[in-house]
């Protein structure tokens, strides 16, 4: 079985800095997206699944349509495996009317006038999305126990809080503890990937220009997001052959 | 000694150190009750002088009655007070308007800084920054070194032991100096109460509200209180446990956030 | 309540329970804003995990400090008796020079030994640090306990093993308490679990200690900060030890001049003493020439001054030190050049092992008992009989070492 731990925002330097030993394995490091023009989720995790740089693609879409899209499986990595598990993806497996509800709160809290209507709304935000982690964190350990070939979780707590909240760094503490907790629970050899980092902009979080990965038995180097395909393409035949 | 004794003494002795070690020294004063009271300390280490340069940031978006009240105490205590504007940048009209907070404070008050340190080759500044307060700030040093671009190195920080500071400065830096490090926000009301010393009259309630802490007029928010003088202040903070959450910096940012979720395609 | 807050360093192994016992002692004290408290509740809630006392201090260390925990942080709480700081110091192998910055402004420190492993490495390492630096009231708690089934005999066990290791290192601990940190037992509330117990919680212990004092009464020392004209002559100092008074006949040294103390000068009042430890300035009755660096003295009981001495040093610059090497040595607001001329014994701060006599090299984290001499003369004591006057550091490009005294040649 290969695991991939698919992290939304998951930022190097907080990786470092929480020492969370668990997603950082025994070689970790920063993907390079200097390919792409803007960090965007949607674009990013195409080309991971693709092995192609689909910004003008995705971007094509339009901002609405791109959230909704969904790759052809045959595009994909996943296709190459007979019975893959991909939970909740951006692009292929993605709960679109969860997250659109995401994006509506989000909208909801910058248009918001006054600091009460604020805190409200942050505090809906957040809790919708800890609600949605949770539900994901049981499905992706159910799946594990499962007679999959290919395990991908895709976890957005990070960049969800992170937008809102990545100022309260206690807060961000603690959900990387609880995502270190989950890759301490793998029992395969598993990869950690992420699209992109987290910076701080004030009490808020943008995204920064490099994303994560980490494996307990490759030094990668400094990959492209776009070589994850064939990186876990050749991890599957090696477990394979061996 | 008592407690705030103790403390004055210790930032006493940190004040004439600094004075001792660097010649070309500064006080920066931000016209708020931490760093008035520094200034205070230093006109009690130096028995009623003040015998450097005392220097505020101009941002010209301040509250009139911080520039009332500076040009009041300058006067009363004879200061030599420096006014550090960023200039060009006031003429080009940068201000927390347009979408712009993150960048106003950058060109208004640390460009404005890096300029007058230049100008007037300060070696070292002396600021009134306190461990207790939010952020980074706990890391600091009472003598801590500051390179040209201002980065802090701070896995790096020289240790301070036992009252040896940090005494020389290599080329292109300049120390900070911080004998408030020590001091708690109850600390600082309890020693002003005490001294009776001089603050700006924004921090006493009026209608409900009182400002916490002070800085450029269109980004302070003040806080629901009824705390009309300064025995009242000292007494909501003794009762209060919720910590010091600044006033004025929690949605500077605002704007300049949702134009980035709007690039990324969120909203 | 007792004005003056006693500063604390907790010590000891990464993972035996430090920043859980540093959360059970701020919740059982009262000492936190209750929004904290919910607020860490909450963010557990949403995470689906159980609250632990651990992330109080995760909390405030990220509230206070949003960097790697590699620093030294103050956190107070108080006691009915008086207030706390606790001056937390991780410890983390790398960052010992750090630590010992935050332990250097303790006046007592407690060290955590968690009952199950018993005493490892980074106990031994910080403990011994603690000796160095001349902390006398050590505190030793044995967490976890509620792990080993609040069993006596591993308490006992564990105790003694400690004690033979603070012997070696001629350190003594005041109490040694059974705690669990975890259940709350012993810690600030007194433990139903362990009734075979009858010494006091550690809080109690903290409550039951001294401040550090007595210098009160030891002979006087003045060192000279700087000299001020600015209406007159004012000499600015610090009282290191004693008490100075008006009136007080005093011996200058190095220069050797005796005058008496005309006034003591405090602006906006009119002191006739100053206890030890204040800043004050002063005049003489004879124009007597003073710079800093200068020590006023008791003319009956006065130090030597000498170029050569004894200490124990603990040396934290990665570059490391060669015999003869220049260096500058520093111990109050004196400053001379000087070399050390011979490293007696260098020791592993870890390991305590010893790395051999006579050695011409100190390095990173050595410990080691010197001679050092100092091109000009300087006034220093034993550090048992003035602290202030007994301990030092030695300046490289920055700290590179801390030291204290422990003989003085003549």
């Amino acid at each position: 079985m290969i695991v991939v731990l698919a992290v939304d925002a998951l930022e190097y330097d907080l990786v470092e800095k929480f020492q969370c030993r668990n997603l950082m394995q025994k070689f970790y490091g920063k993907t390079d997206i200097s390919e792409f023009s803007e960090p965007r989720t949607m674009v990013l995790w195409s080309s991971f699944m693709t092995g192609m740089n689909m910004e003008q693609e995705i971007l094509a879409l339009g901002d609405n349509g791109m959230w909704n899209a969904r790759i052809e499986p045959k595009r994909t990595l996943f296709s190459k495996f007979v019975n893959p598990a991909i939970i909740d993806l951006p692009g292929y497996d993605y709960e679109t009317l969860h997250h659109e509800k995401e994006r509506n709160l989000l909208k909801k809290f910058f248009d918001a006038q006054h600091n009460t209507e604020k805190e409200s709304v942050r505090e809906s935000y957040n809790r919708f999305a800890f609600d949605h982690h949770k539900k994901i964190k049981n499905d992706f350990i159910k799946t594990l126990r499962g007679s999959h070939d290919l395990v991908l979780g895709y976890f957005s707590i990070a960049d969800v809080i992170g937008h809102l909240n990545f100022g309260n760094a206690f807060l961000m503490r603690m959900i990387y503890r609880d995502l270190d907790e989950i890759a301490g629970g793998i029992d395969s050899p598993f990869l950690v990937v992420s699209d992109h980092g987290m910076k701080p902009i004030g009490f808020f979080g943008d995204h920064s220009s490099y994303g994560f990965w980490s494996s307990g038995e490759y030094d990668l180097g400094e990959p492209k997001i776009t070589d994850f395909k064939k990186i876990i393409l050749d991890l599957f035949h090696e477990q394979r052959g061996a | 000694m008592d407690h705030l004794d103790q403390l004055e003494n210790d930032s006493v002795y940190i004040i004439r150190e600094a004075y001792k070690e660097f010649k070309d020294i500064a006080l920066l004063w931000s016209i708020g009750k931490d760093s008035t009271t520094l200034l205070y300390l230093v006109r009690k280490a130096f028995f009623g002088q003040v015998p450097f340069p005392v220097m505020h940031l101009d941002t010209s978006y301040k509250f009139k009655e911080i520039y009332e009240f500076r040009d009041r105490i300058a006067k009363e205590w004879h200061l030599n007070l420096v006014i550090a504007k960023n200039c060009q940048a006031i003429d080009k009209k940068i201000g927390p308007g347009e979408g712009n907070k993150l960048t106003c404070c950058g060109e208004l008050k640390t460009e404005a800084l890096k300029q007058a340190i230049r100008e007037h080759k300060y070696r070292a500044i002396l600021l009134g920054i306190r461990r207790d307060e939010h952020g980074i700030r706990a890391k600091e040093r009472y003598f801590s070194p500051r390179n040209k671009q201002f980065i802090w190195d701070y896995k790096n920080q020289p240790a301070e032991l036992w009252n040896q500071y940090k005494n020389t400065e290599r080329a292109e830096e300049h120390i900070r100096v911080h004998p408030l490090l020590h001091w708690t926000e109850l600390d600082i009301w309890s020693y002003i109460q005490r001294e009776n010393i001089p603050i700006v009259d924004l921090y006493l309630a009026k209608n409900g509200k009182r400002y916490r802490s002070i800085g450029c007029e269109p980004c302070c928010s003040p806080v629901e209180s009824d705390a009309d003088t300064i025995d009242k202040i000292v007494e909501e903070l003794k009762t209060t446990k919720t910590s010091e959450r600044c006033g004025r910096a929690q949605d500077k940012e605002r704007a300049y956030m949702m134009q980035k979720l709007r690039s990324l395609g969120y909203m | 309540m007792d004005d003056n807050a006693l500063k604390l360093v907790i010590v000891g192994h990464i993972d035996h329970g430090k920043s859980t016992l540093i959360g059970r002692l701020l919740f059982d004290t009262g000492s936190l804003p209750e929004d904290k408290i919910t607020e860490i509740q909450q963010i557990c809630s949403s995470l689906g995990k159980e609250f632990e006392f651990g992330f109080i201090l995760d909390n405030l260390e990220e509230e206070r400090d949003q960097g790697i925990t590699i620093d030294t942080t103050q956190i107070f709480f108080n006691s009915h008796k008086r207030m706390y700081v606790i001056i937390d110091a991780p410890g983390h192998v790398e960052f010992v020079k750090n630590m010992i910055t935050g332990a250097s402004q303790a006046e007592t420190a407690t060290v955590i030994i968690d009952a199950e492993e018993g005493v490892k490495e980074q106990t031994k390492r910080h403990t011994y640090i603690l000796g160095m630096l001349g902390i006398q009231n050590i505190l030793v708690l044995i967490n976890k306990m509620d792990r080993v089934g609040y069993d006596q005999n591993r308490f006992n066990e564990v105790k003694k093993s400690f004690i033979d290791f603070l012997n070696d290192i001629k350190l003594n601990a005041v109490h040694f308490i059974p705690i669990s940190a975890n259940q709350g037992d012993n810690v600030v509330k007194k433990s139903e679990n362990i009734s075979w117990y009858h010494g006091p919680t550690f809080l109690e212990a903290l409550d039951s200690l001294q401040a550090p004092q007595g210098s009160q009464d030891k002979p006087l020392r003045f060192t000279v900060q700087d000299v001020y004209n600015f209406s007159k002559r004012i000499i600015a100092g610090k009282v290191l030890s004693g008490v100075l008074h008006q009136n007080d006949e005093i011996l200058i040294l190095p220069s050797g001049e005796r005058t008496r103390i005309r006034s003591l000068e405090e602006y906006l009042k009119n002191p006739t003493e100053a206890e030890t430890g204040k800043c004050i300035g002063v005049t003489t009755t004879d124009k007597v020439f003073c710079d800093r660096g200068y020590i006023f003295t008791d003319p009956q009981n006065a130090p030597l001054v000498t170029h050569t001495f004894c200490a124990n040093i603990f040396w934290m610059d990665k570059k490391s030190c060669k015999k003869d090497q220049p260096v500058i040595f520093r111990c109050s607001t004196q400053e001379s050049r000087g070399t050390i001329i011979n490293f007696h014994t260098v020791i592993d701060s870890s390991s305590l092992e010893l790395i051999g006599e006579n050695l011409n090299e100190i390095h990173n984290r050595e410990v080691a008992h010197v001679t050092i001499q100092t091109d000009n003369p300087v006034i220093v004591e034993e550090y048992s009989k003035t602290a202030e006057l007994g301990r030092f550091v030695l300046v490289t490009d920055d700290i590179s070492a801390g030291g204290i005294i422990t003989e003085v040649l003549p």
